[in-house]
């Protein structure tokens, strides 16, 4: 009898030990080291934008090579979600709920991954900051521990579409975007924007993320009679897109988000047709030369892996985190969450490779400027068409 | 008028696309007719060939006329060493055993070409410009759309002829119809297995060489070509040489005509629509006859 009750003991004991350790905070910070992940597509359909999460090792390897911050290095946790929600729960879930745990997650790419992760991580209070995507959900309503960086999409969208009737005086604009959250925030900012100017789209069409073949796409748009196309879709989207419009002979003035503003890669990937391409910014260009910029691109040989190049979106890496490390400084060495997200909320007008970056309490959208720019004939030279622009 | 007015071009850019699922539905056709198995690697045994066509373009300077041959060939052994070394082993195999293989054929085929040449998408260089075509009764056709419609014309002419006409056709054909009476009348059942891969990636490799200059080179690049050969495969018949073509083609136009017309949001879903209803309504395929085996 004694010993049926000491199995039963046992049992219960071996089933409470490990939910006493689940349930035990692991906050991922230590003597010696503080615990960061982040996942990025490094192969999938939006795999060219992946350089971002290694951007960001790039920094938190510079950060280490100087002695770290109060102490403590950063142990940097990253992981290829392939672009696919799913696969970004499973492995934030696992580094969560893993000793020592997850301090913070930094940047972290696209919208429909990061929204599968959000609620997990503010029900635990895990800072986030700088989600690689201009979504409103980040900040709509603003959560405690999540600080966005990136501009939002709906802005950019307006901004081009300012632009284009303005400036480039069209009148006939079609909005082409992925049926996803990143198109719908970019669609949504377009309608509105030619809303206000008095205008309506020429034509709105949808891309699902699986299509390959958008020839009849691309005849809707033609149809039309478009004479610019604000263009919403991921790299492989738009490398199709406009091979196919050159096809069909259909060629209108195409603006697009900073989602696809990495001109040496676009004009690789299209065989040279990402020429006269208007395109939002949210950071420097990678070859300006300004003291934000060069301290990093003279850091990259030494840092970057064998193939890897200086493109804008792993220099996004490097600008989507800078604002958690001046958080993690001001923290001090006493670092708490709490600590921290009162540390990021001192934050006012950061300039680092992005624009200006400021928080406040409930203030958790960074920064709101972006600038316009245009490649040239070539495809190979950019200028910038406005200068950094807060849309009202 | 304006309504209808685009229909023509909707049609040929519909059989330009479907050219290209009505090739992948043959290669799936050819290993289905000689061993009831469903090749699921299929679409990434052709991503495969491309890459290596690629490599031999832009790595090694090759011009395209000697790099396309090289990776049809590279693809031929692709197809070969996926039956001897994977498909062969398999020890009491159910055919569900065997599609399970080519799963797992798939998914090592992908991680490869993810880890040699990387995730970020590469274009194909052909001396041919996109912008390059013809117009002909108010329908504007680009010389890449109408090589694709050329060569798949070709391949399936070839094909038909090839496993409808040849000894080596008539073997695959009875292989498929009973394996033991086959061996029993001298068909060395094994090669013609082998065979009927090497043949299937070629075919599969050619849909691919096609698919990659008119967009973009990537791991994923076949997935949703695959997809829809598959349904244009069980829309023909999939032992209908000829059903596989028409299927492309039927697939290739139907889900134009309903992005165009209806909604390009749903346009995807078109060819699992006309598998599920092939299914319902006759699942032995528009020209397949359904083949009853003697007990």
């Amino acid at each position: 009898m004694l010993k049926k009750l000491g199995n039963i003991a046992a049992l219960a004991a071996s089933l409470w030990l490990p939910l006493s350790a689940s349930a035990a905070e692991l906050t991922g910070v230590t003597d010696t080291e503080i615990h960061i992940a982040q996942w990025g597509p490094q192969t999938g359909p939006a795999a060219p934008w992946g350089s971002v999460a290694r951007g960001t090792g790039m920094l938190f390897q510079m950060i280490n090579d100087a002695g770290g911050i109060h102490g403590r290095k950063i142990v940097y946790h990253m992981f290829d979600d392939q672009y696919n929600p799913a696969k970004t729960v499973a492995g934030v879930k696992e580094l969560v709920e893993k000793e020592p745990g997850i301090f913070a997650i930094a940047s972290g790419v696209g919208t429909s991954p990061g929204l599968a992760v959000k609620d997990y991580l503010m029900e635990r209070g895990i800072p986030w900051v700088g989600p690689a995507a201009g979504s409103l959900h980040w900040i709509t309503p603003p959560q405690k521990a999540l600080f966005a960086v990136y501009p939002l999409y709906a802005d950019e969208a307006k901004l081009l579409v300012r632009h284009l009737v303005e400036k480039e005086g069209k009148k006939k604009i079609a909005i082409f975007y992925a049926s996803d959250e990143y198109g719908e925030n970019g669609h949504r900012g377009a309608v509105a924007e030619l809303q206000r100017l008095g205008l309506t789209p020429a034509i709105e069409v949808s891309v699902n993320q699986a299509d390959r073949d958008l020839k009849s796409h691309l005849l809707k748009l033609k149809e039309s009679g478009a004479d610019a196309v604000l263009m919403w879709v991921n790299p492989t989207h738009a490398v199709i897109t406009l091979k196919t419009a050159a096809a069909l002979q259909f060629s209108p003035q195409w603006a697009t988000s900073s989602t696809l503003s990495d001109v040496p890669l676009m004009q690789t990937i299209t065989g040279g047709l990402w020429k006269n391409i208007i395109f939002a910014s949210f950071s420097e260009l990678p070859d300006a030369d300004v003291p934000t910029v060069t301290k990093y691109r003279a850091a990259f040989p030494k840092y970057a892996q064998q193939g890897e190049r200086w493109g804008v979106f792993f220099m996004a890496g490097i600008g989507f985190v800078e604002p958690m490390v001046e958080g993690l400084r001001r923290a001090g060495r006493n670092l708490t969450r709490e600590s921290f997200i009162a540390a990021m909320e001192s934050i006012r007008d950061y300039k680092g490779v992005m624009g200006a970056i400021s928080y406040g309490p409930g203030q958790r959208q960074g920064q709101r400027a972006v600038f316009l720019a245009r490649t040239d004939d070539t495809g190979t030279k950019v200028t910038q068409l406005t200068p950094w622009t807060e849309v009202k | 008028m304006e309504f209808l007015g685009a229909l023509p071009q909707v049609m040929f850019s519909g059989i330009a696309a479907g050219a290209v699922y009505a090739l992948l539905a043959l290669a799936m056709v050819i290993i289905y007719r000689t061993t009831e198995v469903l090749n699921f690697a299929q679409g990434d045994m052709a991503m495969m060939t491309t890459y290596v066509a690629l490599a031999m373009i832009v790595g090694s300077g090759l011009p395209l006329y000697a790099a396309v041959p090289l990776a049809l060939a590279f693809a031929a052994g692709l197809g070969a060493f996926a039956e001897f070394a994977c498909l062969r082993r398999a020890k009491e195999p159910s055919v569900l055993g065997l599609i399970i293989i080519t799963l797992g054929i798939e998914m090592i085929v992908f991680g490869f070409a993810s880890w040699k040449w990387g995730g970020e998408p590469r274009d194909m260089p052909i001396p041919l410009s996109p912008y390059d075509g013809i117009t002909a009764g108010g329908v504007i056709m680009s010389y890449l759309e109408l090589i694709t419609i050329a060569v798949a014309a070709l391949t399936i002419g070839a094909l038909f002829l090839f496993l409808n006409r040849s000894k080596a056709g008539l073997a695959m054909r009875a292989t498929q119809q009973n394996r033991a009476v086959a061996r029993l009348m001298g068909i060395r059942v094994r090669r013609v297995e082998m065979f009927a891969w090497a043949l299937a990636a070629v075919v599969g490799g050619i849909a691919g060489l096609l698919v990659g200059p008119a967009t973009t080179v990537e791991p994923y690049m076949m997935w949703e070509p695959m997809m829809k050969g598959f349904a244009a495969a069980v829309l023909g018949g999939m032992t209908s040489l000829p059903g596989a073509a028409l299927g492309g083609a039927i697939i290739g136009i139907v889900e134009n005509l309903f992005g165009y017309y209806v909604s390009t949001a749903f346009k995807s879903v078109v060819p699992f629509a006309a598998i599920l209803l092939m299914l319902t309504v006759k699942p032995s395929g528009l020209l397949a006859r359904h083949y009853v085996k003697k007990v």
